[in-house]
């Protein structure tokens, strides 16, 4: 089961778990190394302990791994993940009570795990850092006492014993080879979940939700789907690995298969090795259970609470020294040394030539203007109050496709307010926003979801980058709105990045930019997304002056390929050149509108500005 | 019908005795479980004051209780005092302890990622624990009673003596506390740093001074709660996961950060506790705790009594 899913034989295969250059093949190549020693060493060696200490690793290595898609991909410090293990141990164990084989009890556990991590996902979606980890705890501490309490079903406190019945077909084993090969295996197959996962959209959508949500939401994510989908998937193989561990032990009481401090250990090896990446889990889970199983084997009770103090003592010392885990020691050398191949490699794109860049945006440039549509977005009598602030009074715009608006007004006008309900992060107290769809009818979108779908795309005035992701991935997470394939929205980012002078910083993370770049970043994933109505916010502000011709140019050619635009500035020189229509905003209001130059010389524009009468002037 | 006189069987008697034993019980539970609150509270306090200051949940918090309570049962063992007696030494020693943690562990981690604060006091947590383990094992100790366990009898309500001086000392240090953090020079540097820590920075307070201290005072306060609790609860190193589980659920109900309402919350678990406890058994109580837990934790994250938080900045 196991061998053809870790041996790679074909390119389709390689490609399948993202695996794609060279540097990927060497990874690839010593995960492979070191799972066959897995197997092997326990062989070689034939003695029982032995069998058991790597049997134990390969259960902590799965169980760590399926908590990272969770703990580690989506952000959420589950500290109760034991509650998926016991499930798994006890359905295990009640079905072959009831003579139903394991190998059908491991589905069904994983069935009522999945549900039961998707019901708790649900409610908790909003929890962040310890209260989702407190939120977890207690979920355990019910499932713990409902074991207890469940006598009938349970055995109650003092636990149950499996029956000892003999063979494949019962997973119980008088040697140890049969019970290793079945714990390899599904370590394996978890591994392989988890790579998959990781290097598919759902990866980069689990990534993207934890690092900013309102900045993935806005690039279309429907972010509480995807945290269910990853609970539930990760609940589920826990529970497959509970399931054979119960078989395993033949014994199982509540206070072991519920236990926090198990829960705790689970998490301890994928921090240890390196929290999120795919392997960390598993280096840890290697390097730290042997520790501890021989410890427990030398001294046996005699260690009691030795294993224990070791492990609290390594969890402190990781988080000090090394947060990021083993796994950060190990590629950056590897890294370093492969970092040409794997720009060769990445699909044959010249990216890293600003030059080309260039040439590549004239040919926009040259393009005439298309004349203005209909009229694609229309606000109707928006009004919005934040307790007896009026941050919103009474606001009308019609737009029509094609057209620039530009928005400015006094800090605190209301402007960002206004556009958070433009893009459905905000609901209004009344009044109404009308989006003409790609359909031709219009519709009154309700949430951030709805606004992405009918094409409302939006930067954030504060940046949000993704910001553990490269350049190339924070595009592409806007890219797999349209292409789900991540083949073709790696590419779409690439010629986005290109476009937008970004190929040179491709592969470098989002948090290395400075600012201008990350400014840029911020228009290139929402282009990525192909928005027809586009919502920019002070994207000009704090870049210098050479860059901000580049970007009036770029959004010009934005503008022609038919994009509507509206964008808040505070930079007068891009307003005046861009905008075909302007509207200022105070105190909540539209003030003046009208094309730029008449705007300017407003008299309530100017008093608004610069407060001619004093009573005027609040902002 | 009150206390000490064994009551006739139910079914032999009218149903006006029946109301009144019922009417009883409630008051016997309320009593019980207003003390067990009182405690609740006094755990709680340091834990809610810690994380409203220094923004980090310290999930080891049990474990400086559990810490403290060996130190109450050797100090009352080997000296022979009165378990009160050795708050002198229990006290400062906590004090110290708490200022070391969070000097060599909370300070080097305040500006990394939530969940390294989280792993760092879960892991100091399970060293403490299995420290004491390896040292003692797994038995239980119990200090001295010394007279705390003499049994109050005031009409249908009884109750343990060290019950009510907890009851007294939960209510005196929550005023306490309150009174040091609005009226002293130090409370209000603290409540500054709290709130705004680079603006307090350059008001020329000493952030991580005051940081160390808030740590010690909150982990004192479990100290002030060994010395009550050790006489009246077997000692173990286990029993501050008990404790703490619990006033994770008083601390988020009142709204973390929040004294007063962690006090209050710290009641209404008592009571509940109580109620749940006599009527559906220790289990059951757990899940109906837990669960109380879980709906707040979902639908008033911000806590029972605090206001609703503002969720109207999305960039």
């Amino acid at each position: 089961m196991s061998s053809n899913q870790t041996s790679p034989t074909a390119p389709a295969i390689f490609r399948f778990f993202g695996v794609d250059n060279s540097a990927d093949k060497r990874g690839a190549l010593y995960v492979f190394v070191l799972l066959a020693a897995l197997l092997i060493t326990p062989i070689i060696v034939g003695d029982d302990f032995v069998y058991h200490v790597f049997i134990t690793i390969c259960l902590f290595a799965g169980l760590s791994t399926a908590w990272n898609i969770v703990g580690g991909y989506a952000g959420q410090l589950s500290l109760g993940h034991a509650m998926y293990y016991g499930i798994g141990a006890y359905t295990g164990m009640i079905l072959v009570n009831a003579g139903i084989t394991p190998w059908i009890g491991m589905f069904v556990g994983a069935a009522v795990s999945a549900v039961a991590a998707a019901l708790i996902a649900y409610p908790c979606f909003r929890l962040k850092g310890p209260f989702y980890a407190l939120a977890s705890i207690a979920f355990l501490e019910v499932f713990h006492v409902l074991a207890i309490e469940m006598k009938w079903l349970t055995g109650g406190a003092t636990g149950k014993m499996v029956p000892l019945q003999i063979g494949w077909e019962w997973m119980i084993f008088t040697e140890r080879l049969p019970s290793l090969v079945i714990a390899f295996g599904m370590l394996c197959f978890v591994l392989a979940v988890a790579q998959v996962i990781r290097h598919r959209r759902m990866g980069f959508y689990l990534i993207a939700t934890r690092e900013r949500e309102s900045a993935a939401k806005a690039a279309g994510i429907p972010t509480i789907k995807v945290r269910i989908y990853a609970a539930a998937l990760s609940g589920a193989l826990v529970s497959m690995l509970g399931t054979f561990h119960a078989m395993y032990l033949t014994f199982i009481e509540p206070d072991s298969a519920f236990d926090l401090i198990f829960s705790i250990q689970i998490v301890l090896f994928a921090l240890v090795g390196g929290i999120g990446t795919v392997f960390g889990p598993l280096l840890g889970a290697i390097l730290l259970v042997p520790i501890t199983e021989i410890s427990r084997g030398l001294l046996g009770a005699s260690a009691l609470g030795l294993h224990g103090f070791v492990y609290g003592v390594i969890l402190m010392l990781v988080v000090v020294f090394m947060p990021d885990g083993v796994v950060s020691l190990l590629p950056k050398r590897a890294r370093k040394a492969l970092d040409p191949e794997q720009f060769d490699d990445t699909s044959g794109q010249p990216i890293g030539d600003t030059d080309l860049g260039q040439q590549q945006l004239d040919p926009i440039q040259t393009k005439a203007r298309p004349p203005l549509g209909d009229e694609v977005l229309k606000v109707d009598d928006l009004v919005k109050n934040f307790g007896g602030l009026k941050v919103t009074q009474h606001v009308n715009i019609s737009l029509r496709q094609g057209e620039v608006l530009g928005i400015i007004g006094p800090n605190g006008a209301g402007k960002t307010t206004l556009f958070n309900m433009l893009s459905g992060f905000l609901e209004a107290d009344s009044g109404s926003v009308v989006v003409m769809g790609p359909d031709g009818k219009p519709h009154t979108p309700k949430g951030v979801a709805d606004f992405v779908s009918l094409g409302v795309g939006r930067t954030f005035q504060i940046v949000q980058p993704f910001a553990a992701m490269t350049v190339e991935e924070n595009i592409m997470v806007g890219a797999f709105y349209h292409h789900p394939d991540v083949d073709s929205a790696r590419r779409v980012a690439g010629e986005i990045a290109t476009e937008l002078g970004l190929g040179r910083f491709l592969h470098e993370e989002a948090k290395n930019l400075p600012i201008g770049g990350l400014k840029r970043l911020e228009v290139a994933r929402v282009m990525a997304m192909r928005p027809r109505i586009l919502l920019l916010d002070e994207v000009m502000a704090g870049i210098n002056p050479s860059d901000l011709v580049e970007a009036i140019r770029l959004i010009k050619a934005i503008r022609d390929t038919g994009v509507t635009i509206i964008a808040i500035e505070h930079v007068m020189r891009a307003i005046m050149d861009l905008s075909d229509r302007v509207i200022v905003i105070n105190s909540g209001a539209v003030i003046a509108e009208g094309d730029p130059e008449s705007v300017v010389r407003d008299e309530a524009v100017i008093e608004a500005y610069l407060g001619k009468e004093a009573g005027n002037a609040e902002a | 019908m009150a206390g000490g006189s064994k009551p006739p069987p139910l079914n032999q008697r009218s149903n006006w005795h029946g109301v009144l034993l019922a009417m009883d019980l409630i008051f016997t539970n309320l009593v019980n479980g207003l003390m067990l609150g009182a405690l609740y509270a006094i755990v709680s306090v340091g834990l809610t004051l810690v994380f409203g200051i220094i923004k980090v949940i310290n999930f080891a918090h049990g474990e400086f209780l559990m810490v403290a309570m060996f130190l109450v049962f050797f100090a009352t063992a080997y000296f022979g005092v009165h378990p009160y007696v050795t708050l002198v030494v229990v006290l400062p020693l906590i004090f110290g302890l708490g200022m070391l943690v969070q000097r060599v562990l909370i300070e080097p981690l305040q500006d990394s990622d939530e969940h390294i604060m989280i792993f760092a006091t879960v892991g100091l947590s399970i060293a403490m624990i299995n420290l004491m383990l390896m040292l003692f094992g797994p038995d239980i100790y119990s200090t001295p009673s010394s007279g705390l366990r003499t049994v109050v009898d005031m009409g249908p309500a009884m109750f343990l003596t060290g019950q009510l001086n907890i009851l007294i000392a939960a209510i005196a240090l929550v005023g306490g506390i309150h009174l040091f953090l609005t009226r002293t020079q130090l409370g209000r540097a603290i409540r500054a740093t709290g709130q705004n820590r680079a603006a307090a920075q350059l008001m020329g307070i000493n952030v991580s001074w005051v940081y160390m201290v808030t740590f010690g005072i909150g982990v004192s306060c479990v100290g002030l709660a060994a010395v009550l609790i050790a006489p009246l609860y077997p000692t173990s190193p286990e029993v501050g996961q008990y404790f703490v589980l619990l006033s994770f659920v008083v601390v988020v109900m009142g709204g973390l950060g929040s004294i007063s309402g962690a006090l209050l919350a710290a009641m209404i678990i008592g009571i509940v506790d109580a109620f749940a406890g006599f009527y559906l058994g220790a289990n059951v109580k757990d899940l109906v705790v837990f669960g109380i837990f879980l709906l707040v934790l979902i639908f008033r994250p911000q806590g029972l009594f605090g206001g609703a938080r503002n969720m109207s900045h999305v960039s």
